[in-house]
């Protein structure tokens, strides 16, 4: 699995993530707070400058976003039909602005920092005893690990129901395909425990 | 949190995430292909219990937060957090909780095997068709400007397909149960 980041060496780039994300949150804030199709529309010009600025190519930044920007006009659409032609143009702006810089915060942000970031803002959890900040990282790198696993168990799954002359049908695979996931479980936190990446501290109580 | 629960959170969120990378499957009585990421929500909460499922669908949707494509579609990256439908997306970690949850009290080892299945269907339409939907349509109604009214209109499509995916998620959490029991019995 390919995460979204783009290599680049823009202003974006440079910037740390947690300036980057506080910045997407007061944007966003900001977006929300102005209901002027004229103001939205600089906002929306300046943020596709901006996403356009980190070297991906036409064709990648234009497939990334396709989705969202499906939905958001769907929905833009609706509401200038049922409401007004003004409502439907500012939530078009709106949307389409804060999908173009939160795109950019992902694309010039590395995976391993945003773990790093997230870990840090856990540290206060952790002394209270709600999270272990550390944990967050172990298992966003367990589920990146098994991903291509499960996949790999549904071709065998499928590859059976061929052999056997079976359609595939929703019950015939997620059960045999959760139950041999899951009954690995035992095995690797076995490994993991004995390697003692969580510490040595007895585990908490459930 | 013992590590076999984090284990287990984790292994179910990739199974989330490969629902959404599989092709849709062909339900027998219906010409509808199913995708199968929003059923992984309720299987989520059937399966592993309030807990573990509701941390096994907050790991995917940090997964989509820090820039990896693991929603269905291939989507991924903060901007799925701009779209008017995030609504839904938030909704899953609620959506799970609650099906974890009612599934805990309403499913027991002593009952009959309808009586459990029975059950897990409640909790999953419960969780992930009531709850779902209160969240996704509210946002849906604030961000759009539609006002709740049409914003549930526009749903009421999707409605169908998700008690669908409820009576799927129901017969497999029972077919998982009986053969490999997770789910925490609660009296």
């Amino acid at each position: 699995m390919r995460s979204l980041y783009v290599e680049g060496d823009s202003r974006l780039h440079r910037l740390s993530p947690r300036i980057k994300l506080i910045l997407l949150i007061v944007v966003s804030l900001a977006l929300f707070l102005t209901r002027s199709p004229i103001m939205l529309g600089g906002a929306a010009f300046a943020g596709a400058l901006l996403y356009g600025s980190l070297g991906m190519g036409w064709r990648e930044g234009w497939l990334r976003l396709r989705p969202i920007l499906l939905t958001i006009a769907v929905v833009a659409l609706a509401t200038l039909m049922l409401n007004t032609v003004e409502e439907g143009v500012v939530v078009l702006l709106r949307l389409t602005t804060l999908m173009l810089v939160a795109a950019a915060v992902t694309a010039t942000t590395p995976v391993g920092s945003f773990i790093g970031e997230i870990s840090s803002a856990a540290r206060p959890f952790e002394r209270i005893g709600l999270v272990r900040a550390d944990d967050i990282g172990l298992a966003v790198g367990l589920v990146i690990r098994f991903v291509p696993e499960v996949v790999s168990r549904y071709e065998i799954l499928r590859q059976a129901h061929r052999a056997r002359g079976l359609k595939l049908r929703p019950m015939t695979v997620i059960v045999p395909l959760t139950i041999q996931t899951l009954k690995s479980a035992d095995e690797i936190a076995a490994a993991i425990d004995a390697r003692g990446i969580r510490g040595h501290k007895p585990p908490s109580r459930s | 949190m013992s590590t076999r629960d984090l284990v287990l959170s984790a292994l179910f969120a990739a199974i989330i995430v490969a629902l959404g990378l599989l092709p849709p499957i062909m339900l027998g009585f219906i010409p509808v292909p199913i995708t199968a990421q929003s059923m992984g929500v309720m299987l989520a909460g059937v399966i592993l219990g309030a807990k573990r499922g509701t941390i096994a669908v907050l790991l995917v949707l940090l997964l989509a937060a820090i820039g990896l494509p693991v929603l269905s579609g291939g989507r991924g990256g903060l901007a799925v957090f701009a779209a008017p439908t995030t609504g839904f997306l938030i909704g899953w970690v609620f959506a799970a909780f609650v099906t974890g949850y009612l599934s805990e009290r309403f499913v027991k080892n002593s009952q009959g095997a309808m009586l459990q299945t029975a059950g897990f269907f409640a909790a999953a339409v419960a969780g992930g068709v009531v709850v779902l939907y209160a969240f996704g349509i509210s946002y849906l109604a604030v961000v759009s400007g539609l006002g709740l009214t049409k914003a549930f209109v526009g749903s009421m499509a999707f409605i169908p397909g998700d008690l669908v995916k409820a009576a799927v998620a129901a017969l497999a959490g029972r077919a998982v149960m009986v053969g490999y029991p997770l789910l925490p019995a609660r009296a």
